[in-house]
């Protein structure tokens, strides 16, 4: 059968790289999303390994422990969407496994209020950033949208909760939260990419 | 026309990209990979030469890319009728490669030509991104969903199985294959002892204390056991 009806073919020029852009930046968006969670879920687990030891937990625990429940919920939902679509994971998985961790067990050593004052630093840029993604993101994803703006509820809750356990009492409060951000807000463009 | 016009041109851009490919495919054996194979393909299956530019903007190499493309696709095909579940994650690793191989045997010899054009220094990335893809698509096709540094670790070491084994593959030239498919049992059993090697180490390392635990108890002291 001759193959010829030459009238779609106008548009396919335009379609093919049109859809292959918007395809690769959604890749990104939720490599770093799936990147961020798994920091998140370290950060949680490295506050914890200081402030949950058998015999001296301290008050602030169980507030965590909520908080990373969370972000593992957050976590697997990624894991999920990631295999669904196809997209590759970053490849600064063992840095975050063991930054994120640090990051954690440190402030929680500097103190409980230390490691709330992390908390709020860290889940202020998370918001901004899935506000971005929101913004971003076009109104054929729905479901996507959906989720992520659920995710995004829940981090700034956890922003709240640490504020109100008093993470701007920690000495040096300015400095330290700025640092932590920079260094979040370096992590979402590395993950992004690499 | 019997199509209506709510086809979408994306399907019958890829449908004919596909007929100009296949029609490639014995023309390469003996023209290799040039634009000129295109342009005889295209005559083959009646496509207008004006139309290959838009088929294959990237002309032979985008035909190449196709090529690899097709044989994956083709691959997870042969295999979504195989009863994988039954199978242990290293049968599975060697039934895919087994198919992906074997889907290239009506075609070895425009394979080949591919990987001696692959080899040339400037295709490098292409080639990488190339077989990056069909092991991506492999660990995919048998289940694997890791999202961890799990999923870099497992696409190099298949890697390094397969493009080892598609050389063995070029070579061989006894009637079944059977030299590829042992020396492919022999690349997964290399991978099996370094796997085993990896777990020992692994088991080793969990057995070193943590210092975090010293550190936290100085940080925070148990009251009960200090009597304060």
């Amino acid at each position: 059968m001759p193959m010829t009806n030459p009238k779609p073919r106008k548009n396919m020029g335009q379609l093919r790289p049109g859809a292959k852009s918007s395809e690769k930046r959604m890749s990104e968006m939720l490599r770093v999303d799936h990147a961020g969670e798994y920091g998140a879920t370290r950060i949680y687990q490295g506050q914890l390994a200081v402030l949950s030891k058998r015999g001296t937990r301290q008050a602030s625990a169980e507030t965590i422990r909520h908080m990373e429940a969370q972000e593992q919920v957050h976590l697997e939902t990624f894991n999920r969407i990631l295999n669904e679509r196809q997209v590759r994971p970053t490849a600064l998985t063992p840095i975050w496994h063991v930054a994120g961790f640090a990051l954690g067990a440190t402030t929680a050593l500097m103190g409980e209020k230390a490691a709330m004052a992390c908390t709020a630093a860290v889940e202020d840029v998370i918001d901004e950033h899935y506000q971005n993604q929101l913004d971003e993101i076009g109104e054929d994803e729905t479901d996507l949208k959906a989720t992520i703006a659920k995710f995004r509820d829940e981090e700034i809750e956890h922003h709240d909760i640490a504020i109100e356990q008093g993470a701007e009492q920690t000495p040096g409060y300015r400095i330290l939260s700025n640092a932590i951000k920079a260094g979040t807000r370096l992590a979402i463009r590395l993950s992004e990419k690499v | 026309m019997a199509e209506s016009p709510q086809e979408t041109p994306q399907v019958t851009y890829e449908t004919r990209r596909r007929v100009l490919l296949l029609a490639a495919l014995p023309i390469v054996a003996f023209e290799g990979w040039t634009d000129a194979t295109l342009s005889e393909a295209a005559k083959v299956c009646v496509i207008p030469q004006g139309e290959i530019q838009l088929l294959f903007p990237k002309g032979r190499i985008g035909l190449l890319e196709a090529f690899s493309d097709w044989a994956d696709e083709e691959m997870l095909t042969r295999m979504a009728g195989a009863d994988l579940a039954a199978m242990k994650i290293r049968e599975r690793i060697t039934f895919a490669v087994r198919t992906r191989l074997e889907v290239l045997i009506p075609h070895k010899e425009a394979a080949q030509q591919a990987t001696s054009l692959l080899a040339v220094p400037v295709f490098g990335p292409l080639a990488a991104k190339m077989l990056y893809r069909t092991v991506d698509q492999i660990w995919r096709g048998i289940g694997d969903t890791s999202t961890d540094f799990n999923f870099y670790t497992k696409r190099a070491t298949l890697a390094a199985v397969y493009s080892s084994t598609v050389l063995a593959f070029f070579s061989d030239e006894t009637e079944d294959h059977g030299e590829t498919w042992a020396f492919l049992d022999r690349r997964i059993a290399n991978v099996m002892e370094f796997e085993k090697v990896k777990a020992k180490v692994r088991g080793a390392a969990q057995k070193v204390p943590s210092p975090l635990g010293v550190l936290s108890a100085l940080r925070y002291p148990n009251p009960t056991a200090k009597g304060r």
